[in-house]
């Protein structure tokens, strides 16, 4: 409760600064009120055609996101088990990871034009390094005294691969997830800004293509709500899974 | 008698460091041996050996044990499954809740490692190697962290389980109560490189209590052998 109010007072001393900032700018056009921008989040979330838009953005993000787990934990648990091949993936890795996001963009662009394939694309490829990474490292720290306990009684290699390896990654996949899904809102964000069809990011280009700014704030607010909400319930969904056995 | 058991000039090194130096050994099926030594004689690495998770450097080892059930020094459950989940893992077949119920953890085969006392926990690590209805037992220190009234109440159960199945047992521990508590025999090591440096036979019957007279009695014994074989090198501390 008390952290509820001190987070609730630290969002009302936010938008008084953001009001008394727009009172001494007076420029609308680059900070608006937060009255109106509050207003324009009302009109907003009661427009269909934006929440269309939110829906899709939310869509594109849970299916980067289920990409990077259906193929980055199995390649991560590969190249965790097989050295050589790690050795030989790791610099096409810290390839991918280093290309900046605007090559991607160009990339998508060129390939699909405007469209939902290249937020999911870009958004895939930036989080698909760190999933194959931090799954490497899980199958590097799992507990050796497991592995021989298998050894001793005959364990078949199967049941050894479900039983431990999964779930001893289980928390590294937990902490895969706790990464990317804040990074992924953002990635497809600005994807669908410079190279999507549709969506929040596509919306907030509109609102700068039509100098609407209280719009564009308002879709921000709710790309950031959007964000924190789906972060959050993930979050404890994942924690009341694995609550039973996780070390505390 | 038929031998579970026979270790002939068996030698273990790691790569310059000679862990286990010519030992000769021959165990009887179902007796129940001890090996006692001071740290780092290479008991473990002679489990290992045993449960065919490493190979001798020179001499040969044979076991004739079909099936062999090993209880590590700590519980080594998976934390993620249940115990009876643990149990399956090592047996699909095994008879889960008789098994349970012998070692005095029936209601709770769907409790989580984590949920449970060190004691417990060892309790299935003991659970999880008779589910196997094991040839030979293998007790790696398995009750050295547990303290006294828990340690003979496992031990009772696990000695219980071996009056009624009569399967070999082999266990390493520091503790002499512990040896005189379950052995027939029990194999004096010295220091590394260890070798055997003397035998001694228990000779109480199989029911045994932990502060009987004959027992203490043999414990001053044994102590003495240990402190004239300076098995545990303590000539060498004092210089």
């Amino acid at each position: 409760m008390k952290t509820l109010s001190r987070s609730l007072t630290g969002i009302l001393i936010f938008i008084l600064i953001w009001q008394i900032v727009a009172l001494l700018l007076n420029k609308p056009i680059i900070v608006p009120s937060p009255t109106e921008t509050l207003k324009t989040l009302w009109r907003l979330l009661a427009d269909p055609v934006i929440m269309a838009a939110a829906f899709q953005t939310a869509w594109k993000v849970f299916l980067a996101l289920g990409l990077v787990l259906v193929l980055g934990i199995p390649a991560g648990l590969l190249l965790g088990l097989m050295e050589g091949l790690y050795d030989m993936s790791r610099p096409v890795i810290m390839l991918i990871q280093a290309v900046p996001v605007i090559s991607w963009l160009s990339l998508v662009l060129f390939t699909w034009g405007p469209s939902w394939e290249g937020p999911v694309l870009i958004a895939f490829l930036s989080l698909l390094p760190m999933a194959i990474l931090t799954t490497v490292s899980g199958v590097r720290n799992l507990d050796q005294n497991l592995l021989e306990m298998a050894r001793v009684y005959e364990v078949d290699k199967k049941k050894i691969i479900k039983d431990i390896y999964l779930g001893s990654l289980l928390p590294f996949i937990i902490a895969i997830i706790d990464v990317s899904i804040g990074h992924a809102w953002k990635v497809i964000l600005v994807a669908e800004y410079l190279a999507g069809n549709s969506g929040l990011g596509r919306k907030i280009y509109d609102a700068r293509y039509f100098v609407a700014v209280a719009d564009m704030w308002a879709l921000t607010l709710i790309a950031v709500i959007l964000g924190l909400l789906t972060e959050r319930l993930i979050k404890i969904g994942l924690r009341r899974a694995s609550k039973k056995w996780m070390p505390a | 008698m038929d031998a579970s058991l026979i270790a002939e000039n068996l030698s273990k090194s790691f790569s310059t460091l000679k862990v286990l130096d010519r030992w000769n050994l021959k165990i009887e099926k179902s007796e129940r041996i001890v090996l006692l030594g001071p740290s780092g004689a290479g008991k473990t690495s002679f489990l290992k050996m045993l449960s065919g998770i490493d190979s001798p450097s020179s001499g040969s080892l044979e076991v004739f044990a079909d099936k062999i059930g090993f209880v590590f020094q700590e519980p080594r459950l998976i934390p993620w499954r249940t115990v009876r989940e643990n149990l399956l893992f090592v047996n699909e077949d095994g008879k889960i809740d008789a098994v349970l119920e012998k070692l005095r953890l029936k209601g709770f085969a769907d409790y989580y490692p984590g949920q449970l006392s060190g004691g417990m926990q060892q309790r299935v690590n003991l659970a999880r190697a008779l589910l196997l209805e094991p040839d030979l037992l293998i007790l790696d220190e398995a009750f050295s962290s547990l303290d006294l009234p828990v340690k003979k109440s496992i031990m009772e159960d696990m000695l219980k389980q071996w009056q009624v199945k009569r399967f070999t047992i082999l266990a390493v521990t520091h503790d002499l109560k512990e040896a005189l508590y379950m052995a027939d025999r029990i194999i004096i090591l010295s220091s590394r490189p260890s070798r055997i440096v003397r035998e001694f036979t228990v000779d109480l019957d199989s029911c045994r209590t932990f502060s009987s007279p004959e027992l203490l009695a043999l414990e001053s014994q044994l102590l003495d052998i240990v402190f004239q074989d300076d098995a545990y090198g303590i000539s060498h501390l004092s210089g």
